[in-house]
C-alpha cells in the first residue's frame, strides 16, 4: 500500500511521522511545521497506518496543484487511505480528474461568480444578525459553535442549493459522522453516509418533481438534459459534495479563526479600531489555521515528478500537498508563525491552487468577514470565557476544529 | 503597461474581480474578462498583486505597450 518513495524524498523514512500534526498548546500552529521546510518533501504516517509523501514547500505545493501527472482519483487500490475506516473522498465511481471534472465544475462556478456571491451578501448579514440577537438575548456564556459558527453557513448553503431549513439539523447530524475519521465506530459512520445519501436522494427527487430557482434543481436540469454531462450517482455525488464542503469548512474556520482572535484581545481592539482590517484578517487566519490540515489533498503520482530540492516522487506515489506547510515557509511569508493582521500579500493556499482551488472561496470569505466583522461589532468587548489552552480540539475527524467554543460580553 | 487574461484555465476565484473591479469581470460562467487592458498607471502595484495572486497563473502583465 506503501508509495515507491525514492530515498531522498523521505529523510525520516525509517519512522515517519504521524500526520496530521498535532496542535500542541491548541491554540498555535503544529510545532512540527517549523521543520518541514528543510526538503520538498516528507514521508509521513496517516491514521490509517498507511504512509504518504507529504509535499512541504510553497513552490512545490502550488506548483503541484496544477500538475496533471498528480491524479485526484484515489480510488486506486495502491493509493494510501487516510482512514481505514472511512473512504472520504474515494468513490471508485467518480472521476474527479479533467475532463470530468471540467465538465462538473463549469456546471457549479456559474453559481459562485463575484456577482452571485455578492448578491447574497445582505442575506448573510441578515442572518448573522439575527443569530447574534438570539445569542445575546439567551444565556452566557454562550458557545460560539452552536449559536454562531455552524448555523451562519448552514443556512447559507441551504439557501444557495436548495435544501429545506426544517432539514438542517437532520443532515448535519449525518455530516458530522461523514466526516469522522477515528472518533466514530466504523459502523456509525457507514450509517451516518447511508442516511445523507439517502436524504440526498429524496432531496433530489423532490426537486425533480417540483423544481426551484437553486443549484440543485440546476445541478437536475443539466442532468437530465444530458445523460452524458453527469449521471445521476455523480449528481448525487457532487449535490453532496456541495453540502458537506459549504458547510463544515466555513463553520469550523468562523469558529476557530473567532477563538484565535478573541486569545489575542490587542487584536481584537486594533480591529475595532479600523474596520477596514476585517480582510486581511480574515485571510491571516485562514493562513494558519487549517483545521483539516492537509488529508484532503491526497493525490497518486501516475508519473515521475522532479520536485525543486532536486529529488523526485516517484509514479505510483500517494502524495499530500502539504497546504499548512506552504503557508508556513518562510521563503514566502515573513515570520510565518506570527499571526499578522495587517500581511499584505497574503497568498495562502487554503483554498488550494490551479483547477481544483476551492469553488467555494469567494463565498468563504465574505461569510468570514461577515462574521468576523458582525460579532466584534454587537460585542465590543466579547471574550474567551475559558482559558485558550483549555479549548478542546476536535481531534479524529476531518476537521479539527475547536469543539467548544465558550465567549461571554 | 498592458494586462491579458486566459478565460481557459481561470479557476473563477473572483479573486482578481474582488481586487480591481475596474480591471477584471466574469462572464457567465465566472470565466475572467477583462474590463481595461491598459489600467491607470496608479493601479499597476495591486495587478501586480492580482497577477501573483491568481491560483491559475491566469494573469500577465506585459510592459512593453
Ligand atoms: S484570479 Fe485567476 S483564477 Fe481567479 S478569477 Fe481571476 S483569472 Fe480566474
Amino acid at each position: 500500500m506503501t508509495a515507491d518513495v525514492s530515498p531522498e524524498v523521505c529523510p525520516h523514512a525509517a519512522n515517519p511521522p504521524r500526520y496530521p500534526f498535532a496542535w500542541s498548546p491548541p491554540m498555535e500552529m503544529p510545532e512540527a511545521l517549523r521543520d518541514v521546510h528543510g526538503s520538498s518533501a516528507m514521508e509521513v504516517t496517516l491514521p490509517s497506518g498507511d504512509t504518504a509523501t507529504l509535499v512541504t514547500r510553497y513552490q512545490d505545493v502550488r506548483a503541484l496543484f496544477a500538475d496533471k501527472r498528480l491524479s485526484r482519483n484515489i480510488a486506486r487500490p495502491d493509493c494510501a487511505r487516510i482512514s481505514k475506516d472511512n473512504d472520504l473522498f474515494m468513490d471508485p465511481h467518480i472521476d474527479p480528474d479533467p475532463p470530468k471534472h471540467t465538465q462538473v465544475r463549469s456546471l457549479v462556478t456559474k453559481a459562485f461568480t463575484a456577482r452571485r456571491i455578492e448578491s447574497l451578501r445582505p442575506y448573510v448579514q441578515e442572518v448573522a444578525d439575527q443569530l447574534l440577537d438570539e445569542m445575546a438575548a439567551g444565556p452566557r456564556p454562550a458557545e460560539l459553535n452552536e449559536a454562531f459558527a455552524f448555523p451562519l453557513p448552514i443556512k447559507v448553503i441551504c439557501k444557495l442549493l436548495g435544501v429545506p431549513a426544517e432539514d438542517r439539523d437532520q443532515f448535519r447530524g449525518y455530516v458530522d459522522g461523514f466526516l469522522a475519521v477515528t472518533k466514530l465506530p466504523p459502523e456509525e459512520i457507514g450509517k451516518a453516509r447511508q442516511n445523507l445519501w439517502k436524504y440526498l436522494g429524496d432531496l433530489i427527487e423532490a426537486k425533480r418533481a417540483n423544481p426551484a430557482d437553486d443549484l440543485i434543481s440546476e445541478f437536475i436540469r443539466v442532468r437530465d438534459e444530458d445523460d452524458n454531462r453527469m449521471n445521476e450517482h455523480e449528481l448525487h455525488f457532487w449535490c453532496q459534495g456541495l453540502l458537506i464542503a459549504g458547510y463544515v469548512t466555513t463553520a469550523s474556520q468562523i469558529g476557530t479563526g473567532t477563538a484565535v482572535l478573541l486569545n489575542r484581545p490587542d487584536l481584537v481592539r486594533e480591529i475595532q479600531a479600523d474596520w477596514s482590517l476585517v480582510p486581511s484578517a480574515v485571510e491571516e487566519l485562514l493562513r494558519t489555521q487549517i483545521m483539516g490540515s492537509s488529508v484532503g489533498t491526497m493525490r497518486y503520482a501516475v508519473e515521475d515528478i522532479p520536485l525543486s530540492d532536486g529529488s523526485v516522487i516517484k509514479k505510483g506515489t500517494s502524495v499530500l500537498l502539504s497546504e499548512e506547510g506552504a503557508n508556513c515557509d518562510p521563503a514566502v511569508f515573513d515570520n510565518p508563525f506570527e499571526l499578522d493582521i495587517r500581511r499584505e500579500e497574503n497568498h495562502h493556499m487554503t483554498f488550494g491552487a490551479g483547477i481544483h482551488y476551492c469553488v467555494g472561496a469567494a463565498l468563504a470569505r465574505m461569510e468570514l468577514q461577515i462574521a468576523t466583522e458582525s460579532l466584534l461589532r454587537r460585542f465590543p468587548s466579547i471574550r474567551l470565557a475559558k482559558p485558550a489552552n483549555e479549548l478542546p480540539r476536535a481531534l479524529g475527524g476531518f476537521m479539527e476544529g475547536f469543539t467548544e467554543i465558550p465567549v461571554d460580553w | 503597461m498592458r494586462v491579458i487574461a486566459t478565460p481557459s484555465t481561470c479557476a473563477v476565484s473572483s479573486l482578481c474581480v474582488y481586487r480591481l473591479p475596474t480591471v477584471f469581470d466574469q462572464d457567465e460562467d465566472g470565466l475572467v474578462l477583462i474590463l481595461d487592458d491598459h489600467p491607470d498607471p496608479t493601479l499597476h502595484e495591486e495587478l501586480h498583486r492580482a497577477a501573483r495572486a491568481c491560483p491559475t497563473n491566469s494573469i500577465k502583465i506585459l510592459d512593453s505597450d
